[in-house]
């Protein structure tokens, strides 16, 4: 019996795959780039990527369920493909990695400061590994547990109650935002993730209630987005949330219990969870993409390449900010991925099925 | 590379060979029509056997007294054969209790199983006295019921069944017999509620029990581990108990039951991880208290795995997480302490790990003894002589205490090990640590199945109609609906499709 991804597995895979270390920053960007309310533009964002899931949608339905490599390899010729998933690996398996670094620097900054940050990330990958050689039916129950241990970290949002300020959120809208555009940018690679529900398709389990799953792991992510940015608009000022590199992670620190304080190293411990599924599903793309190239090779000896390799890779980038850079670009690439593969897939099925009509 | 093989194993061709040999002379002998002669060689050497003769009448029988019961020995041999003339012995021996045995496997099995073998006229019968001696029933000692059924199963699979048989008065409860162990040739039962149990579940599991391959299997834990799906995994993937009216529960759900001679221990399958927090007793007490201990079990579970782990990462890590008071505190408590809180713990709860197998190896007086002495002297000496801090001797007893609550005792000793990898994962990465080890874990759960379902059901595959019996004890009432896990034919609890 094969097991298959029903309609909520999805949507949580999509919600974590989507979420990660971005959010302790999000505010920050949200304020430099739109100004005043800038929480304002993340159901923009989340709607954006709705859009973009559309495209995805057609795609679906286009292909009838077909995988996306299929119909690419059926019209492109399988070396023809190839450079598009040459593209397709470096771009997820660099993310993923990067995805990686950044968290492990990030937590660096709160413990473990003298430790040399590539021993974290060689842990990180070996648990990545032992995820990812799984399959991605057992990913998705393992995300399922991992959103359950994280979902009541939501409720944390309680503790800034008392201290938020209306007044804080300011009468202007959009006001006192610099480079809006890229920043903006950077603030939609927030989002990014749901992409990679394009290579589900074979495993997925109905044919309704895909789509509406993707939309619903995108609008949970959105929600929960909106209420991160916007309580942290009301809790802190603009001047503040400019200052802060990480404001949600500062705002984390400011909860105390009786027994315990500074939480914050415990809490971001917990976001592993969401940023290990983020990376292991950029590395298993890869690696589906890669055992179209060698598809006699065992696919966990080319995980485990490819995250050797990566590995290797990612001793380049030595500090936070080059961390950042990279992901920036890699996001810029993603987002290119993201609505450009789509289209290019709507575009050849069209054409594949005009093919078809005019055989017939 | 096969000379080089045999080479490094010399003689061990040989001995196969042997050993072929002696199978091949054994399965001939078995095969053939038995006498009393062939039986007596099979049985040489077993001083136990009895042999009784009339040859008066012809008549020479075969059996272990120690298998029999006086009644039945009385009603099936005595009373029949006393006073018969020799020409009646035939009409006797034609009444249907007394089965021909057509070869010696049947015959030597016969008497191995408590029948008397009478031999008449070349002729070979098998009559059943068997009544083996058998504890009698009693509550379980490993898992207690407060206010339950106290029946708990005994080692003689007939009492069991027999007992299972009186809680589901059903012509649908099924009983499969099977054979494993190729010595001890024990007898299993697999029961299944025939409309209720998924017909492949219950082909799998008949399968399973079928092709193990080992010489004696003593105890229903042995068997499971035989026949799981991954044997090598720390969680234990059927659950196992010794309470009849668990095992009921778990028939009507539409669960398989395996319970096999010799062993008070029933397993019923399929199962998931969070199915071992729950125990018959929260049934029986009001929903909300039912509800109350589940959850408490949970939390139990999280302060076992968790609390001197958090201890030594705090401790050693993480200091910034202590509030000012407390500080004072716990700095205070560990300024004598000269190990690392590493050392310290591990130290404690290798400790802790000792008291409890030394109090389960020796008789409950003794065995309280050693509770008294270890609470003296490990809990206050220990911290007097500065070997441990008073905090960490509380993180430790509550994880103890914690891990006690969980009612499966197999599944209990799994989360005891488990906490030994967070502690040194805690140790040496501090909270991080903590964070990958349980990330680890589940990592190990979720490609976990019982019998192919997904062990972490209800969580991963969500059905979030099984969390109302799984981690609350809903109002019976709502709970409509058998388990999702076991893919019963009837999901209404009640009905049944005719």
């Amino acid at each position: 019996m094969k097991e298959k991804l029903y309609p909520v597995h999805i949507a949580i895979l999509v919600y974590m795959i989507q979420t990660g270390v971005v959010v302790f920053s999000l505010p920050r960007i949200m304020a430099e780039a739109f100004g005043y309310n800038g929480w304002l533009m993340v159901p923009v964002f989340t709607l954006i990527a709705a859009l973009n899931i559309g495209l995805i949608a057609v795609v679906y339905r286009l292909s009838q369920g077909r995988s996306v490599f299929e119909i690419l390899e059926r019209s492109l010729t399988k070396i023809g493909a190839y450079p598009l998933y040459l593209v397709l690996i470096v771009v997820w398996s660099l993310l993923g990695c990067m995805v990686a670094k950044h968290y492990v620097y990030i937590f660096q900054t709160m413990a473990f400061p003298t430790m040399h940050p590539m021993l974290f990330k060689l842990l990180i990958d070996i648990v990545a590994f032992l995820l990812l050689i799984k399959g991605v039916y057992n990913i998705s129950k393992a995300t399922m547990s991992f959103f359950v241990l994280t979902a009541w970290m939501g409720l944390l949002l309680l503790f800034f109650v008392p201290d938020f300020e209306f007044a804080r959120l300011t009468p202007f809208l959009l006001k006192g935002g610099t480079e809006t555009i890229r920043g903006g940018l950077n603030g939609y690679t927030a989002f990014l993730g749901y992409e990679l529900t394009l290579l589900l398709f074979p495993y997925v389990n109905t044919k309704k209630g895909f789509i509406k799953a993707v939309h619903a792991g995108n609008l949970l992510t959105g929600v929960l987005y909106t209420l991160y940015a916007f309580v942290a608009f009301g809790f802190y000022s603009l001047g503040q949330l400019t200052a802060f590199r990480f404001p949600m992670l500062d705002m984390l620190s400011y909860i105390r219990l009786p027994f315990v304080e500074r939480i914050e190293t415990l809490f971001f411990g917990f976001f592993f969870f969401t940023v290990l599924i983020t990376i292991v599903m950029y590395i298993w793309a890869s690696t589906e993409a890669l055992n179209r190239m060698f598809p006699k090779a065992e696919s966990k000896l080319l995980a485990a390449v490819l995250l050797i390799v990566i590995y290797g890779v990612s001793w380049l980038p030595d500090t936070l900010s080059k961390v950042e850079i990279w992901l920036k670009w890699l996001g810029y690439g993603q987002v290119i991925i993201a609505i450009g593969l789509p289209v290019f897939l709507i575009l050849i099925l069209l054409i594949l099925r005009r093919k078809e009509q005019g055989h017939a | 590379m096969s000379l080089l093989a045999k080479w490094l194993r010399p003689g061990k061709d040989n001995k196969n060979a042997t050993h072929d040999a002696e199978s091949i002379e054994q399965q001939a002998l078995l095969e053939q029509y038995p006498t009393l002669k062939i039986m007596q060689d099979l049985f040489a050497d077993c001083a136990d056997l009895i042999h009784w003769s009339w040859p008066e009448s012809q008549l020479d029988m075969l059996y272990f007294s120690h298998l029999a019961g006086n009644e039945e020995f009385a009603r099936e041999i005595s009373e029949p054969f006393r006073s018969i003339a020799p020409d009646e012995m035939e009409e006797v021996l034609s009444r249907s209790q007394y089965k021909p045995a057509l070869d010696c496997r049947s015959a030597s099995k016969g008497i191995l199983d408590g029948n008397v073998c009478l031999f008449h006229k070349g002729s070979a019968y098998l009559v059943s006295v068997s009544l083996p001696e058998t504890r009698s029933i009693s509550q379980s000692e490993t898992e207690t019921s407060i206010n339950g059924p106290h029946d708990g199963f005994v080692e003689s699979v007939l009492i069991n069944l027999s007992l299972i048989r009186r809680r589901i008065r059903s012509t649908r409860l099924k009983a499969l017999k099977l054979q494993v162990g190729e010595v001890s040739k024990t007898d299993v039962y697999l029961l299944y509620i025939d409309g209720l149990a998924n017909a492949e579940n219950v082909q799998e599991m008949k399968k399973r029990i079928e092709l193990v391959e080992i010489d004696v299997v003593h105890d229903g834990n042995m068997l499971v581990q035989l026949i799981d799906d991954h044997p090598n995994s720390v969680f234990p993937l059927f659950q196992t108990t010794e309470r009849t009216d668990a095992i009921a529960s778990k028939l009507a759900g539409g669960k398989i039951v395996v319970v096999m001679d010799g062993s008070p221990s029933a397993f019923s399958a399929p199962s998931s991880f969070f199915e071992f927090f729950a125990s018959s007793d929260d049934y029986y007490q009001r929903w909300a208290i039912g509800t109350m201990t589940r959850m408490l079990r949970f939390i139990a579970f999280v302060i076992t795995i968790s609390f001197t782990a958090l201890y030594v990462s705090v401790t050693t890590f993480h200091y910034e997480m202590i509030p000012e008071d407390l500080l004072i505190t716990i700095t205070q408590s560990r300024s004598r302490v000269p190990f690392p809180p590493l050392y310290e713990a591990l130290l404690m709860e290798i400790t802790i790990e000792l008291l409890r197998e030394a109090g389960a190896r020796l008789p409950t007086k003794i065995g309280q003894t050693i509770g008294i002495v270890g609470g003296i002297v490990i809990g206050q000496a220990a911290v007097q002589a500065g070997l441990t801090s008073n905090i960490l001797i509380i993180a430790v007893a509550s994880s103890a205490i914690a891990s006690f609550v969980i009612p499966s005792y197999v599944m209990s000793a799994s989360i005891r090990l488990i906490r030994f990898g967070l502690l040194l994962m805690a140790g040496l990465l501090g909270n991080f640590g903590i964070v990958m080890a349980i990330a680890i874990i589940f990592i190990h759960l979720s490609g976990l199945t019982s019998l192919k379902s997904s062990y972490l059901t209800p969580v991963a595959p969500i059905n979030l109609k099984d969390w109302l019996d799984i981690f609350i004890r809903a109002p019976f009432s709502w709970i409509q609906e058998r388990p999702s896990q076991t893919r019963t034919p009837n999901k209404r609890k009640t009905r049944i499709k005719q």
